[in-house]
């Protein structure tokens, strides 16, 4: 691939959602026992990609296909580094590729030693001073009280610039009181929380997606659901309300369907006032406050100013955070980003200004040396 | 009625003066007990009149939301929830918020203003009691 740096002029690209491999051998040195031998089994066991039984079950149920494209992991932060490097990416926050399963993982042991395992893991191994990769604590929402304590740990930890919510399967959702702890505990490390879901099939709300019989109806729902009955679970608790510094990032699930959820969401707190009374103000104004959209996977509309204009009803180059989701099969290239019509300052926001503020990135060195000549 | 019908005669008559709006009587005081309310003409408009605490309010009988008959709905309390009640429901102001029977919007008597969304409200009229009798005009209350 060639180098393609859309950042000619100096502007920085923050990819707020690139994937490692997390291979259950990578993580087993670093579980505690007795479930390190479950992890070293699973590392003998043949494996194919996001579909471990045991570690990331992906309740598969249709045929594989002649055709498509190939499955892309990425193994080392070196690897990582380079490819980035190739997109023309400054800084990557790294979330899993089989963990995105986790929360469908039922024994609460387990869970809880496999949280702790990839959090030593990510921190030991792939986030290192100068290398422009950062890590997201794995919350645990089998286990909140421990993965509280957890997030308070890895708080201040360099390299951990937010904290990840298994989102795929999750039972309860994530605005369930049982969740306070860990979502008070980001708060107070000043950490955003990611929520993340992946394509599965399960018997969680909104995941019970058995009837499709391909990965396009699976695939079209899965991610969007995943973030709508998560924002409204959210919503619903007050979660906005009861952590006002709490900044929420919904990623991979592209950007369209914010809007129409922030004007549902309105019309029913006009009707709902009374059993939702901590929201003071409109549902949509917490959205356009405190939360984020990631833009991967984009939509793509034939005419892009159609894009831009759904974008501005949650705020627009002002909540909205890059996001390639590489090396995933539907990742988005910064350049797609260069064909919607935005003005320079909100393209600059967007590809990663945004992002240097949330996650309270340095400016990337290259661009700090300009700087510098330019004085 | 039949002086209500003089009065808004009296009203397509007169100069208009926004000094001094056409009182309509709408009915005996004794007929709005506290609590009470009703939907009366008040020339060409349906206004609720509301004895709130002994107070008595008059709103014009149109909900901005859908234009339903929002007078026509229940009068409740105010649930809230905040780290005033340390984040636990609490019931406040009761008989002091008018509910549209069409969508239950929440309005506050007093004011007239929208619970939800608050930039929302209802036109209120100016209402007094003279001699026992209670009187509506149009325009700002």
């Amino acid at each position: 691939m060639q180098t393609s740096r859309v950042a000619s002029d100096g502007m920085v690209v923050v990819d707020c959602d690139i994937h490692l491999n997390d291979l259950p051998q990578y993580l087993a040195p670093y579980c505690e026992m007795p479930w390190r031998k479950s992890l070293e089994q699973l590392g003998r066991t043949p494996q194919r990609y996001l579909d471990i039984p045991g570690y990331s079950p992906s309740f598969g149920q249709t045929p594989p296909l002649p055709g498509g494209h190939p499955v892309r992991s990425v193994d080392t932060p070196q690897a990582m580094r380079d490819e980035l490097d190739t997109l023309g990416v400054d800084y990557g926050i790294v979330l899993p590729d089989h963990l995105l399963l986790f929360a469908t993982l039922s024994n609460i042991e387990y869970a809880t030693a496999l949280s702790r395992a990839y959090n030593r893991w990510l921190v030991a191994e792939w986030l290192r001073e100068g290398n422009g990769l950062y890590g997201a604590v794995m919350a645990c929402p089998q286990n909140p009280d421990d993965s509280a304590k957890e997030i308070e740990r890895y708080a201040g930890v360099p390299g951990i610039v937010a904290v990840y919510l298994p989102t795929a399967g999750v039972d309860p959702l994530w605005g369930h009181r049982r969740y306070d702890r860990i979502l008070a505990a980001a708060e107070a490390a000043e950490l955003p929380v990611m929520l993340h879901s992946v394509t599965v099939t399960s018997p969680a709300f909104p995941t019970q997606l058995n009837q499709f019989e391909n990965q396009f109806g699976r695939q079209v729902l899965g991610h969007p659901f995943a973030m709508m009955a998560n924002l409204v679970s959210m919503m619903h608790t007050g979660v906005p309300v009861r952590y006002p510094k709490l900044n929420i990032v919904f990623t991979e699930a592209g950007v369209g369907w914010a809007p129409f959820m922030m004007w549902r969401m309105d019309r029913y707190h006009q009707e709902y006032r009374r059993s939702v009374p901590f929201l003071e103000e409109r549902p949509s104004d917490y959205v356009k406050r405190q939360m984020w959209f990631a833009t991967q996977p984009l939509e793509e509309p034939v005419n892009a100013k159609h894009l831009v204009e759904t974008m501005e009803h949650y705020g627009g180059a002002d909540r909205t955070l890059f996001a390639s989701d590489w090396p995933h099969h539907d990742f988005d290239h910064p350049r797609g980003l260069a064909r919607l019509p935005l003005t320079q300052e909100q393209r600059r926001k967007i590809m990663g200004e945004n992002a240097l503020s949330l996650f309270k990135l340095p400016k990337p060195e290259r661009l700090a040396k300009k700087e510098k000549q330019l004085v | 009625m039949s002086n209500n019908q003089e009065a808004a005669e009296a009203e397509t008559r007169a100069p208009r003066s926004a000094r001094t709006p056409v009182e309509y009587p709408v009915g005996r005081a004794s007929e709005f007990p506290p609590g009470a309310h009703k939907i009366v003409q008040v020339g060409t408009q349906e206004v609720g009149v509301f004895n709130v605490n002994g107070d008595f309010h008059a709103l014009i009988n149109v909900c901005p939301h859908q234009y339903g008959p929002v007078c026509a709905g229940p009068v409740g309390g105010e649930m809230s929830c905040n780290a005033k009640t340390d984040w636990k429901f609490h019931w406040s102001r009761d008989g002091e918020i008018l509910i549209c029977p069409w969508h239950g919007l929440e309005f506050d008597l007093i004011t007239g203003h929208c619970l939800a969304p608050k930039e929302m409200r209802l036109r209120k009229c100016k209402v007094k009691v003279v001699d026992g009798e209670v009187r509506v005009s149009l325009g700002s209350g």
